[in-house]
């Protein structure tokens, strides 16, 4: 009549319970990195000087689009530039002669994504046709001949990136997830679930052989994933509005934000929190884009109010501005080298710094 | 019942990545600042954004001389 004890029962998990123990998590997280946050980076940086004085001036303006600019991409050769638009175009530009080298009309407007894979040879874009099309770049021929649709979301494409060869894009949708495809099947590789609301931004961890990806989202959060897996290492929290930029600090240790809160934010993947706020009481604007100068000292953020804000990252104070946008900076880049800035805007067009 | 279901399974997805990132392995702010300073300064010199060309004739993007021997 004894009962058998051997069973083991594994224990019953409620929504109670489970709700329970994540509060319990929660409140042990911010401890545990409250207990770390021993420092300021402003604090750490008081001892470095100033930067007093940047030379970067307008040097092209790149005028073909009929609509606004959404987005645009460095080519690896650091020359062209491709960029797409709300007129459902999308132009292979010569930055240093400002012609244009193929102007490619898409099946849709806004075509918010676009991208240069690291050969040079093909370019990626999507939008409100939830696809992400890539089109094999030819003098010779028509570039449209050749495009192939690589994969399809649910909504629509915000962004996209190639990972490292020709043979793989990144996605970033409406549809709150992102996915890796393969360019040659078409094949969904991995999907990355947990955004409550819509990508507006990707990025790759500098490291060639790193296999992590930021995101950005419509719900406030900043993702970091596993690219293998398709799990969600370490998660960001902060911002009080979208997130619409995400992009790796070149250390490849942190990551800086853009958001329509008015702020951009550093956040630090080993302490793993926020680490610099970068704002003015003045700055009331949102931010759509922002990217790193290639030491990773200043960052450079396209706002609403029509500027790009080039922030000392360490000393978190704006060094300058830099005006010439007639409308919404909606995009912005700096070139392979780190020797130019490429911004793109709602006035229709580019324009390159240096 | 397919409602208790799916958020059941919500809920434990919120709680295992709660759970992943509890263990996470953590370094003090000031150890993460002090490297991204080191980084920054290790590649400051060549930053031309930042530091400016050596000279304008290094900048890809600069203007044309506008006046030419003849």
């Amino acid at each position: 009549m004894s009962r058998d004890t051997n069973v083991k029962v594994s224990p019953i998990e409620t929504i109670e319970s489970l709700t329970k123990e994540a509060e319990h998590l929660k409140i042990k997280l911010e401890d545990e990195r409250q207990k770390l946050n021993d420092v300021t980076l402003a604090a750490v940086a008081d001892r470095l000087e100033i930067i007093n004085y940047m030379n970067v001036k307008p040097r092209r303006t790149l005028k073909g689009h009929q609509a606004k600019v959404l987005c645009s991409d460095w080519s690896p050769d650091k020359r062209h530039i491709v960029s797409s638009s709300q007129d459902g175009k999308m132009i292979i530009w010569d930055a240093f002669t400002t012609n244009k080298e193929h102007a490619v009309t898409m099946p849709t407007t806004w075509v918010m994504a676009c991208a240069y894979a690291p050969s040079g040879n093909l370019v990626a874009c999507g939008g409100l046709d939830n696809k992400v099309t890539v089109y094999p770049l030819s003098l010779d021929e028509d570039v449209t001949l050749k495009k192939k649709t690589v994969g399809t979301h649910t909504s629509y494409t915000s962004c996209c990136t190639f990972p490292n060869s020709d043979q793989q894009i990144l996605t970033g949708s409406g549809d709150s997830t992102c996915a890796l495809w393969d360019v040659e099947s078409g094949q969904l590789l991995q999907s990355f679930h947990g955004h409550a609301a819509d990508v507006m931004s990707i990025d790759l961890a500098p490291s060639e052989i790193g296999n992590t990806f930021v995101s950005g989202s419509c719900d406030k959060m900043v993702y970091l994933w596993d690219m293998r897996t398709g799990q969600c290492v370490q998660s960001f929290e902060g911002h009080e509005s979208d997130v619409n930029s995400v992009k790796f600090h070149p250390s490849g240790d942190a990551i800086a934000t853009g958001s329509d809160d008015a702020t951009c934010r550093l956040f630090d993947l080993r302490a793993d929190r926020e680490v610099a706020v970068y704002n003015k009481e003045s700055i009331i604007f949102g931010i759509n884009a922002v990217d790193f100068s290639v030491s990773g000292r200043l960052l450079f953020a396209g706002y609403n109010d029509y500027t790009v804000n080039v922030w000392d990252t360490l000393k978190c104070v704006r060094v300058c501005l830099l005006y010439g946008h007639e409308n919404r900076v909606s995009c912005l880049q700096v070139s392979p080298d780190g020797t130019a800035l490429s911004s793109g805007s709602w006035d229709c067009t580019l324009r390159v710094w240096a | 019942m397919d409602m208790v279901v799916s958020n059941l399974q919500q809920q434990r997805a919120v709680t295992e990545q709660l759970r992943r990132e509890a263990v996470i392995k953590r370094v003090p702010v000031s150890q993460a600042v002090a490297d991204i300073v080191k980084f920054i300064q290790e590649h400051e010199q060549d930053d031309c954004l930042l530091v400016g060309f050596s000279s304008q004739r290094v900048n890809p993007f600069r203007e044309k001389s506008s006046c030419s021997l003849l």
